[in-house]
């Protein structure tokens, strides 16, 4: 994309209000129900347990069944749930071409049990009319292990706890549900009544597990169910990322630091840490639940790594870095078992210029990935999330497209922040998200300036008349007689 | 250095220049000790070192966060669990408030700076500051100006002084030792002026001294001796007294208010030579007062009555209040700089320290190098004209001498003299043989003729000296060219030794990889981190007390005893939980409500100043409060031998400390090639067993071994018999009574 589109792209954007905290949710009455405009004509439940997190993928075919054109879709949660459910993107299963889908939380009476996503449809759907919605979204923190604790060598097993009709707050007429298990090993899943010419659910294949087709189900109906399966991998999970961007004109770099804050929520050790064991266990470097290592597939042309905790740099990192990739790889200074904790930060520069453009008309570009953090099979998932991006002293005018689900944004601000030597300090845009996973790590933030030239002479211009100043006076103080003279 | 200060021409012209130079060879210098002090940091990483720096950190993170009378007031609870330690009022808080001081001034910058790098780079800074401190105090000495570019230069790199300044050494003789210089450079600018302007200035850096270290008791005892040498030469003098009584009156006000000193400066013996000094002072002041209007002769009954008089009721008084009571006699510490093997016999944990061995004579030359044969040579040009201030260097010689002897750790008080005296040897030979003037031969024999003649001018007479010098290139050349070499070596064995001996964090290990390559052994942090992380906020850890600073700053957990040492019994008890068999260890570690215990094995690694090693101070500390339960001969076996494979006592081989140390490192090993590589002693292959504490951590190469202290069994038996249980050996039979069957034997 050529940055001068891009810059048109975002002045045309303009979306959302900036410089004011922003936040996805509708307020509606205390006693608000959805209105039964909607039924579900079919609908097909993904459930996919592959990551350590959980991924739903509801494809919902949906028909308006009031006479007037509807425009809002509700999709119930428990208040539970939405603690922990990010990431909520709709898109349209036939048309990809139809406008954005807003979605928000709907804000009406923080003590009722259920709670509900709102999804407004780019279009009014006419009366009878027919869309075919792809709604995804996330659960974190979404197992439990069990048994809670396992001998360090033992197998980790990972329950999930679910309903095969799916949520709805519409009746459904027809459905499915589809578990994905990480394995083919499922020692215990719930089995349901069939229905039609099936006795009995789910229908296990290889990893998967089938329940349904079932028939027509009222709104709200639900039937509690579990799977427990083998997950011998690390529940990895970030309760708090702090990513930090300082854009430099002057040292035409861009400096990024990450600090993580790293927990395992998989099945903790029965009993205590055995080094014997672990070191022998090294030799065969078996699939273990403890995260020994991390990965972390960098911008290319990243310098200047580091990996660090709270007493100091930890010596076992390794950086390579070549014409195609900068992969950093982390070991922390101990394997990580279930209820275990590592803090730790990491931090790396690079060329400004891969990173920040100039558009034709004066102004700056600037774009990053919203998110990197570490390449893991079993996935990562991300609680929350701050990105702060520092751009230079005085820059005004700033605009920002972050292509993360809107729901999952919690925060945006734009303030200053004084640091080396400011006077007026550097804008600080803030982004405050919740509830992502590494699914989104290739999302782009794209941060639209302008710098005033004035403001890029500001600060040597007053480093100067700094010295001058001491300098003067300090010949002034020189000249003071002080003392009485021995003339 | 000496060419570029030695091109004399008057004139403002030669002056600017010179003065230019000598500013730019101070920077250099100054940079130049900076740099060399920055080994561990390039090589490692800004890591606070060592044991007593970490609770300097962790201290003056305290002040930064929560500010200064916070800080003044800090009781801290997460150190000697669960008596907790005064903090605020028991240490030196010069160094963390100075931290602070350059924190905030940054900040108010909007320098972005970590506290962290502030405390790192405190020492090396200061070492610049200590280099321009020895400038001025020899250029107070003599009149030739290399020999303080020389003494900086030598301050700035001198091993001596590096040994306790490398960057990541934040303890308090980092800035102790420029404070030290300085203020001895104020003492003798007072003294000369009798200025009291100086003195006061003198009292001042002396009371931030005083907030830096313990050791300005060196001070308190150096300028009252040196006022006592000066009267006793009989040169008392109206600037003796100015400056004297300036500096000890302010200087004792300003002591006193750092609480950890408060009242000890008229109630401790080590301060009454001050406070004598100083009336005695003020008698000869007054008796040089009553000899203006007195004769002779009564004059002298007068002076034998007063003297006798004041001597008597004086010493009377201090022996009474010190046997009433009021005032502390001698600290044991202070006793074994007198007797070397006094803390051996009763302060075993002052023995225990290795800082407080005596000094072995290849020390000196490896911390001072060619130093140490120039220090006497300038001692001996102090006596060619000796002024006041030379006194000040021949006494603080002697008694620097004679301390950096009996303790290794006082070696740094005796470095700024030795660099000082030094420096003015190796200043006068250059002057000499660097002069590019060739004398005349009728100069020389005017010299000759004047020398002659008995000569009354005692001051400035290397000014006074008429230019007689060396008439051969080749000698000039020889001997220059020599002291070149010499210089050159210096310098050369400074870095050597710094590089080598000094800049260690000792919380890092380095080794080599067989490809030459530097692996790091990081084993300490990887114990404390995880202590830090996953434990929970108030878990007590018991280990050494070597441990508990590391503990307290690394791993934020309370300690049962730490480096501060303030109380023995508590330590001891620690020494006894080691030292004893689980049976007496539990009960003790049960009432001190310890979670975890640590200790430091080297065995798999071969890496000696490890708690085996470190055992026997245990044992001896310990056997100090229980002579009857702990025995240091029962930990010898009976040929008396230490030992720690099959046949140690059984004594040794049941011994908390044992026990953990080598529990389960047996079943690293195939059978029967179970070794320790610190002791290199073959262990029995039957490892030891615990009952009342479980592994609980142990890290990649087996330095830090964590215990987690089990608690009260759920179903009510005694720990020995769960353990037992959980081992699946049967109950002992002997309880369960069946028909018993007669036995013949």
């Amino acid at each position: 994309m050529k940055p001068s589109t891009i810059a048109t792209a975002l002045l045309g954007l303009a979306c959302s209000a900036f410089a004011s905290s922003q936040q996805s949710t509708v307020k509606l009455p205390a006693d608000f129900k959805p209105p039964q405009v909607f039924k579900n004509a079919n609908l097909v439940h993904i459930i996919s347990l592959e990551k350590n997190y959980v991924k739903e993928q509801v494809n919902v075919l949906i028909e308006n069944t009031a006479a007037e054109p509807q425009e809002e879709y509700f999709l119930p949660f428990t208040a539970d749930q939405l603690s922990r459910v990010g990431g909520f993107e709709v898109k349209d299963r036939k048309d990809t071409a139809a406008g954005p889908f807003t979605v928000d939380v709907v804000n009406y009476d923080s003590a009722s049990s259920t709670q509900y996503y709102r999804i407004r449809l780019p279009a009014p759907l006419k009366s009878g009319g027919q869309q075919t919605l792809g709604i995804t979204f996330y659960y974190l923190s979404a197992y439990r292990p069990l048994p809670a604790s396992i001998p360090q060598e033992a197998t980790q097993y990972l329950s999930y706890e679910f309903s095969p009709y799916a949520q709805s707050a519409y009746p459904t007429v027809k459905q499915k549900t589809e578990v994905k298990a990480a394995s083919a090993t499922i020692p215990d899943y719930t089995k349901v009544e069939g229905h039609g010419d099936v006795a009995e659910f789910p229908q296990k294949q290889g990893s998967k597990l089938t329940y349904g087709p079932f028939g027509e189900k009222a709104a709200g109906a639900s039937l509690p169910a579990s799977v427990r399966f083998e997950f011998n991998k690390p529940v990895t999970h970030i309760s708090e990322l702090e990513r930090d961007i300082e854009v430099s004109h002057w040292g035409g770099n861009v400096a990024f630091e990450e600090r993580y804050v790293l927990h395992h929520q998989g099945a903790n050790l029965s009993s205590q840490f055995n080094r014997v064991k672990w070191a022998q266990s090294q030799y065969f470097n078996p699939a273990s639940h403890a995260l020994k290592e991390m990965r972390f597939p960098l911008q290319v042309g990243s310098v200047d790594t580091y990996f660090t905790d709270t007493i100091g740099n930890v010596s076992t990192s390794r950086f390579r870095s070549n014409k195609r990739e900068a992969l950093l790889e982390l070991k922390p200074r101990y394997p990580i078992f279930g209820g275990w904790k590592y803090p730790f930060t990491i931090g790396w520069n690079s060329n400004a210029a891969n990173f920040v453009r100039k558009t034709a008309t004066g102004g700056f570009v600037f774009k990053a990935p919203f998110l990197e953090g570490p390449k893991q099979a079993e996935g990562v998932e991300y609680e929350n999330i701050n990105v702060r991006v520092l751009l230079p002293e005085g820059a005004e005018n700033v605009k920002l497209l972050a292509d993360v689900p809107e729901s999952s944004i919690v925060e945006t601000t734009v303030d200053v922040h004084k640091t080396y030597l400011d006077t007026i300090g550097r804008t600080a845009v803030t982004i405050k998200a919740r509830n992502l996973v590494d699914e989104f790590k290739d999302r782009d933030l794209i941060i639209y300036y302008e710098v005033p030239s004035a403001m890029t002479l500001r600060k040597p211009l007053v480093i100067f008349a700094s010295f001058l100043t001491v300098y003067a006076a300090a010949w002034a103080i020189g000249k003071v007689e002080v003392g009485f003279g021995q003339k | 250095m000496a060419v570029a200060t030695q091109g004399a021409s008057s004139g403002i012209n030669g002056q600017n220049t010179r003065t230019l130079l000598r500013v730019s060879i101070l920077f250099l210098i100054a940079a130049a000790a900076v740099a060399s002090r920055l080994f561990s940091v390039i090589r490692f990483e800004s890591i606070i070192h060592e044991f007593d720096p970490w609770f300097n950190f962790r201290a003056t993170k305290y002040l930064v966060a929560n500010g200064f009378y916070k800080f003044w007031d800090w009781f801290d609870d997460r150190t000697w669990h669960p008596l907790g330690r005064v903090t605020g009022g028991t240490l030196y808080p010069g160094l963390m408030v100075t931290s602070g001081v350059i924190y905030h001034a940054l900040r108010a910058l909007t320098v972005p700076v970590d506290i962290r790098n502030i405390c790192v780079l405190l020492a090396p800074a200061f070492s610049g500051l200590t280099a321009y401190a020895a400038y001025l105090l020899t250029n107070e000495m003599t009149t030739s100006s290399s020999a303080g570019l020389l003494a900086a230069a030598f301050m700035g790199i001198t091993p001596g002084y590096i040994s306790r300044s490398v960057a990541g050494s934040y303890d308090n003789e980092a800035i102790a030792i420029f404070l030290l210089v300085f203020t001895f450079y104020l003492w003798i600018k007072a003294l000369k002026l009798g200025s009291m302007l100086w003195g006061a200035l003198c009292a001042l850096f002396y009371g931030y001294m005083v907030a830096s270290w313990g050791g300005y008791a060196f001070i308190t005892c150096i300028l009252p001796l040196h006022a006592f040498v000066l009267i006793g030469m009989g040169r008392f003098s109206n600037r003796l007294y100015v400056s004297y009584t300036t500096w000890y009156a302010l200087g004792t006000l300003a002591s006193m208010q750092i609480p950890f000193v408060g009242f000890l400066p008229v109630k401790t013996s080590e301060h009454m030579p001050a406070l004598g000094i100083f009336g005695f002072v003020q008698l000869v002041g007054f008796l040089q007062y009553v000899r203006s209007s007195m004769s002779a002769k009564q004059f002298k009954t007068f002076v034998i009555t007063v003297i006798v008089g004041a001597v008597g009721i004086g010493l009377a008084g201090l022996v009474g209040l010190t046997s009433l009571g009021y005032i502390a006699p001698w600290s044991g510490r202070f006793y074994s700089l007198w007797d070397t093997g006094y803390a051996k016999i009763h302060i075993p944990i002052i023995a225990s320290v290795s800082e407080h061995q005596p000094t072995a004579w290849p020390a000196f030359f490896f911390d001072l190098n060619m130093l140490i044969w120039l220090f006497p040579a300038g001692v001996y040009l102090c006596f060619q004209d000796l002024r006041d201030e030379h006194v000040f260097v021949v006494v603080y010689a002697l008694f620097g001498s004679y301390f950096a002897g009996v303790m290794v750790r006082l070696m740094l008080t005796l470095t700024p003299i030795v660099c000082v005296a030094a420096a003015m040897a190796a200043s006068q030979i250059l002057d000499t043989y660097l002069s590019a003037k060739k004398p005349n031969v009728e100069e020389v024999a005017d010299a000759g003729s004047t020398d002659a003649k008995p000569v009354k001018t005692s001051g400035l007479r290397v000014a006074s000296k008429p230019a007689v010098g060396i008439f051969t290139f080749v000698s000039k050349a020889l001997v220059v060219g020599g002291m070149a070499v010499y210089l050159l070596l210096f310098v050369s064995h400074c870095t050597w030794v710094t590089s080598n001996a000094y800049s260690s964090p000792s919380v890092v290990l380095a080794s080599r990889m067989p490809d030459g390559s530097q692996h790091i052994i990081d084993d300490y942090r990887e114990a404390y981190q995880w202590l830090r992380q996953n434990t929970k906020e108030d878990a007590k850890i018991m280990s050494w007390w070597d441990y508990g600073y590391q503990i307290g700053g690394m791993a934020d957990r309370p300690t049962l005893v730490d480096n501060n040492t303030w109380n023995n019994t508590h330590i001891a008890t620690v020494g006894k939980a080691m030292s004893s068999s689980e049976e007496v260890s539990y009960p003790i570690m049960r009432q001190h409500e310890v979670d975890y215990v640590l200790v430091v094995f080297g065995g798999l690694l071969g890496y000696s100043g490890d708690d085996i090693n470190k055992f026997l101070w245990m044992v001896r500390i310990a056997e100090g409060i229980w002579p009857e339960e702990v025995k240091e001969r029962n930990f010898f076996t009976s040929r008396g031998e230490y030992r720690v494979d099959a046949e140690a006592t059984d004594t040794m081989k049941n011994s908390l400390m044992y026990k953990m140390s080598y529990y389960n490192y047996h079943s690293l090993f195939p059978a029967g090639q179970t070794v320790d590589r610190v002791r290199g002693s073959r262990l029995p292959d039957q490892g030891p067993v615990l009952n009342t504490i479980e592994e609980a951590y142990t890290t990649e190469n087996w330095i830090i071994r964590i215990y987690k202290v089990k608690d009260l069994d759920n179903v009510g038996r005694d720990l020995f018999s769960a353990a037992s249980f959980d081992r699946g050996q049967k109950k002992k039979s002997s309880k369960k009574k069946g028909p018993r069957v007669l036995r013949v034997d």
